[in-house]
């Protein structure tokens, strides 16, 4: 199975929005995804953050992104990890930074992965960062 | 009698108003739960999904079998041969 891996370290929210996108389509192409969400892209992922849809916008499409209320990143993982084979890391380093749990986020995380464990599940494919 | 142009739908998705890719989870979502022979049509507003679910299709190995452009939207014809 061909294999593509993402290092989401921006919490741009097109950013996030252009890995949500990619990462899911991948997923449901017989392609093996893992994303790894590290350093400010994890507070993106926090419960609050969520609810209160208070994510760094860089620009139109952004605006339009929170305006036109399709679905979100966070929707597109959890379509890849349903119809697919996706899955998503927290950054053991950056989670523990803000001295939060997983429970914290919203619930798309598989586990809690330091950058070894990640390179070991990125190993053979592509990986992109953004 | 008019050439016979069309083929026999079995199942119509309709994905008219979503953002890609949309269509085509809507288009995975359904063809999962259909038998082999199926023919689908799945109907899509947003031009990118209509070109990327032909691609899709041949990627996963299932049968394309035509892209027909419509009043506002596209119409995707697939059979689920696997």
């Amino acid at each position: 199975m061909e294999r593509i891996s993402f290092v989401l370290a921006s919490d741009s929210l097109e950013k996030m929005h252009a890995v949500g996108l990619i990462a899911s389509v991948a997923a449901v192409s017989q392609m093996e995804v893992n994303v790894f969400v590290t350093m400010n892209a994890v507070t993106a992922f926090r419960k609050s953050t969520v609810e209160k849809k208070g994510f760094k916008v860089d620009g139109e499409i952004g605006r339009h992104l929170l305006e036109k209320g399709g679905p979100m990143f966070y929707d597109l993982l959890q379509q890849g990890k349903m119809m697919g084979t996706l899955k998503v890391y927290a950054c053991a380093m950056a989670l523990e930074l803000v001295g939060e749990k997983l429970d914290q986020f919203v619930p798309v995380f598989d586990e809690v992965l330091g950058v070894a464990g990640f390179l070991g599940k990125a190993e053979g494919g592509q990986v992109l960062f953004v | 009698m008019a050439e016979d142009t069309g083929v026999k739908i079995d199942e119509i998705v309709d994905g008219r108003g979503l953002f890609c890719p949309g269509p085509l989870m809507e288009l995975i979502k359904t063809i999962q739960l259909k038998p082999v022979g199926t023919v689908l049509s799945v109907l899509s507003t947003d031009e990118g999904s209509a070109k990327d679910i032909p691609t899709w299709i041949q990627k996963v190995g299932q049968e394309y079998l035509k892209t027909e452009k419509k009043d506002g939207y596209w119409e995707v014809i697939v059979k689920k041969v696997k």
